[in-house]
């Protein structure tokens, strides 16, 4: 029974004119966002060859070709790192961009069509598959065969949703044999599992806003109600929560501006200079170590706060799927905050070991990074982002679930 | 008659769920995202005036005349606007190693955001079944029976349900306006009052077209369910896919050399001047030879004549030689005046290649931005973007008027700075100059008071976009009306 009514789902979703619609939405969609920005990878990869070549830069590290399916924070991380003797490390990143208008709006690549696009259509895909069939009486008469509701919210959900993630992956899989067929690109074995993870907790996410369509079907009693619902409760995860979340952080975390920091670190470099020049050579050293322990606990105090900032900030914004899902993504692309963290610690042991280094001993060390493996984003905190989609997913359904045993068909 | 279909229009929506829900969302988005950023506002606020104190008292300690470029100040206050919209300058992430990376995965919530996205969603949630749903249920035709046009069903349809959607809306904007009038933080002079006027209206010329938008489709649709998707398709490809597409199509488009292109040109450019130097300098000395003959020949003798090697052989033969006889004099000042202004000529020639290369540059950027920013329009949310974001100073134009504000400032304090130099150096006219140099007493210094653009002159640039959002308004209308003239009403 439960094959029959998967295949009743799949058909009739396969005739209906919203699959279509979505179809095309996602597929032009998917194709265009990778076609655009595998060009924003190539400059990428243009612009690294030019900072590398910077004799004052620390630290640079490759473009990854898994930034043309989420960006996240691609641009901060391939930034060229300078360091010196100050506490302060500058930053320079010739910039290939020289189009103002990329300050005005969001990157769209894979993942801003997942979050945002596919989990729309997921939500039009199930906000009427209780409540419609119930409008158009069928759900009555299904009812009043030998058939169990377990059995057929089960099916309606597995049918439902292989018909709309069926067409996802079609259209993932063209976008990726376009890129991985182009000669900029090579991808490596960890590179493939991870979009691998990628694509995993890509399902899991729009399974999540597919369990909460049929939810809020199986909560309402027409198809209209229905979608208002699914929209406003879409609106609401996928925009306020985690936008108020990096907020309300700043609430709860007291942190000075960054202007604030970098103008105090300059001015303790003129002060450093302005002392120096009245002192006896003998308390140059002195005063060098002091000024520069002075701006390390500046920094370190700095810092501790963000950190804790963006700690507090994830938590918030996880209470929201797509917070969960972006954090997970980004991560297992290489192009997220775990990331970024990991890398900026990198920096900072590489100039520590620079600033220390005797010339005598040889050529200074060249800074090297590799980006997390798929077990080291899952220890970073990736595991438990997908946990919580899974969470989001049983909690959903579950929901679904003990609803339609109660709805009245009639 | 359009009275009430108005009123009829009217009461059917506020009694409607979506219209409580959506006074609810919009009551409790709006005033704890504008109660949160008066707060963020207070806090840069007092962090701004914070480093103002820092700057102050750093110049009072240790302004030395060496060291004056790295001391100017010239901070930048937050936007008086920041209590409703979040500046473009705040979203900017690339600057220092320290900064904050989570607003770049995850975009501040401002009123920009409660306008573009939720307002336009519930515009169309208004609007998609006005026309499909009363036919659906039936009381389409009943009214089209009684002797009543459909323009006037149609007329009351868009006035009635406007008016019902923005309720919520304007009712919202007045409870956090409340807020920030009553905050003590927050001084807005007339300007900022006039500003904020004009953003309503425009917020208003915004949430119609998708009003619009939702109509139009319903009265080309026969049914609720076929209306709300194509609603949707159509608000997804003009509010998440084309503003954000945009800057990529004309960069692909346009396309702006790369830095290493740049800097292979600015190569090439001077390879080319290297080369050409000694073919040139070659011709001079030609020229040289055919004028004076034996005298350049008895010059060259020395080893002058070989451009290369000028200096390298027996100056003081030649000066003896040119005090002797002041026709060869006359040839050697010819001959050095003629090379010195062939090598200036050959420099001004590189500089002009140079600039001519950074202006290309700017000139093919600018030419990306505008074709970028165009091709945006087309999408009602880039257009509401550019006319609030310049309209309250929040936007790319806002930052390049204060790019500007403070290089005129601080021009300004350099003249100051270097008056004060000259004064403290004639007091110490018979002193060494110590290292680092004097210090100066610039306590008197020009302040930086950063001054809003001009109203006038933010209207001029964003009318044009206001227009375009007008337009759509009278397209999608016209469109509608179309669609329900030929509206089988069964």
């Amino acid at each position: 029974m439960l094959k029959s009514i998967i295949r009743k789902e799949i058909l009739n979703n396969l005739l209906s004119y919203k699959f279509s619609i979505i179809i095309i939405l996602s597929t032009i969609l998917i194709l265009v966002s990778i076609f655009v920005m595998y060009r924003d990878y190539c400059l990428a990869l243009d612009n690294y060859e030019i900072l590398r070549q910077e004799s004052e830069s620390v630290a640079v590290i490759r473009p990854t070709p898994l930034s043309i399916f989420a960006r996240g924070l691609e641009e901060n991380l391939c930034r060229s790192y300078g360091g010196g003797s100050s506490a302060r490390i500058g930053v320079s990143s010739k910039q290939q961009s020289v189009n103002d208008l990329f300050k005005l709006f969001t990157a769209l690549d894979l993942l801003y069509v997942v979050k945002v696009i596919l989990s729309l259509c997921a939500m039009l895909f199930a906000f009427d598959m209780v409540s419609g069939e119930k409008e158009i009486g069928t759900l009555r008469q299904s009812m009043s065969n030998n058939l169990k509701r377990p059995i057929l919210i089960l099916g309606k959900w597995i049918g439902g949703f292989i018909s709309f993630i069926l067409p996802f992956f079609i259209a993932v899989l063209l976008g990726t044999i376009f890129v991985t067929l182009s000669p900029m690109v090579e991808m490596s074995a960890r590179n493939w599992a991870k979009l691998g993870l990628f694509l995993l907790s890509s399902v899991v996410y729009l399974a999540v806003f597919f369990s909460l369509g049929l939810l809020i079907s199986c909560l309402t009693h027409h198809s209209s109600a229905s979608l208002v619902f699914s929209l406003f409760v879409w609106a609401i995860f996928v925009f306020l929560i985690p936008n108020l979340g990096n907020i309300l952080a700043h609430q709860l975390v007291r942190i000075p501006t960054v202007q604030r920091l970098e103008l105090r670190l300059e001015q303790s470099s003129v002060r450093r200079d302005f002392e120096k020049h009245r002192a006896d050579e003998s308390q140059h050293g002195r005063i060098d170590n002091r000024i520069r322990a002075e701006n390390e606990k500046l920094l370190d105090d700095y810092r501790n706060r963000l950190n804790r900032l963006v700690k507090v900030s994830q938590n918030i914004t996880r209470m929201s799927p797509l917070a969960a899902f972006t954090l997970l993504a980004t991560d297992a692309m290489g192009t997220g905050v775990a990331e970024e963290r990991r890398l900026k610690r990198a920096v900072l042991q590489h100039r520590d070991i620079i600033r220390d280094w005797d010339d005598e001993k040889g050529d200074r060390p060249v800074f090297s990074y590799r980006r997390s493996s798929v077990k080291e984003v899952l220890d970073q905190g990736g595991l438990s982002n997908f946990l919580i989609l899974i969470l989001f997913n049983v909690l959903f359904f579950a929901g679904a679930y003990v609803t339609f045993l109660r709805y009245d068909v009639r | 008659m359009l009275k009430t279909i108005i009123a009829r229009e009217f009461l059917d929506n506020i009694l409607n769920l979506r219209f409580m829900i959506g006074l609810v969302l919009c009551l409790i988005i709006t005033v704890a995202c504008i109660v949160i950023l008066a707060h963020d506002y207070r806090q840069e606020l007092a962090d701004y005036n914070h480093r103002v104190n820092l700057q102050e008292e750093f110049l009072s300690k240790f302004a030395l005349a060496n060291w004056i470029n790295q001391m100017m100040p010239g901070q930048k206050p937050p936007e008086r606007f920041r209590p409703l919209i979040i500046g473009i300058s705040g979203d900017e992430s690339l600057g220092s190693f320290d900064d904050n990376p989570l607003p770049i995965l995850f975009p501040h919530l401002d009123f920009l955001f409660i306008v573009t996205i939720i307002m336009s969603l519930l515009a169309i949630l208004f609007s998609y079944d006005a026309v499909t749903g009363e036919r659906q249920r039936g009381t389409l035709r009943l009214v089209i029976s009684n002797s009543i046009s459909r323009t006037t069903i149609l007329f009351g349809k868009f006035i009635g349900g406007t008016a019902s959607l923005l309720i919520p809306f304007i009712l919202s904007l007045l409870v956090g306006v409340l807020y920030i009038n009553l905050n003590p933080n927050i001084q807005w002079d007339s300007s900022a009052w006039v500003e904020l006027a004009l953003l309503t209206a425009a917020s208003i010329t915004f949430i119609t077209v998708f009003y619009l938008l939702g109509l139009m489709v319903s009265t080309w649709s026969r049914y609720s369910a076929v209306s709300i998707l194509n609603c949707l398709f159509l608000w997804v490809l003009l509010i998440l896919v084309i503003p954000n597409v945009c800057p990529y199509i004309s960069a692909q488009l346009r396309r702006v050399p790369s830095i290493r292109e740049l800097e292979r040109r600015g190569e090439e450019i001077k390879r080319a001047w290297i080369e050409a130097g000694p073919p040139r300098e070659k011709e001079v000395v030609e020229q040289f030879r055919g004028k004076y003959g034996r005298l350049f020949s008895q010059f060259e003798a020395l080893g002058f004549g070989k451009v290369q090697e000028e200096q390298s052989d027996n100056p003081e033969k030649v000066e003896k030689l040119a005090a002797a006889d002041p026709q060869f004099k006359a040839m050697v000042d010819a001959f050095r005046g003629e090379l010195a202004r062939v090598g200036q000529e050959r420099r001004t020639a590189l500089n002009k290649a140079m600039l001519k290369l950074g202006a290309d540059l700017n000139t093919k950027a600018a030419a990306q931005t505008r074709l970028a920013k165009n091709l945006a329009g087309i999408s009602p949310l880039a257009d509401f973007v550019y006319v609030a974001r310049d309209l309250t100073g929040t936007g790319l134009r806002s930052l390049k008027y204060f790019g500007e504000s403070k290089r005129e400032y601080r021009w300004r304090f350099r003249e100051y700075a270097s008056g004060v130099e000259t004064a403290v150096e004639a007091t110490h006219k018979n002193e060494p100059t110590p290292e680092g140099g004097w210090f100066l007493d610039l306590r008197d210094h020009p302040r930086f008071a950063f001054k809003e653009e001009a109203l006038k002159d933010k209207l001029g640039e964003v009318l044009p976009y206001w227009g375009i959002l007008v337009l759509f308004n009278v397209v999608f209308f016209v469109a509608a009306f179309a669609g329900f003239m030929r509206y089988d009403v069964r």
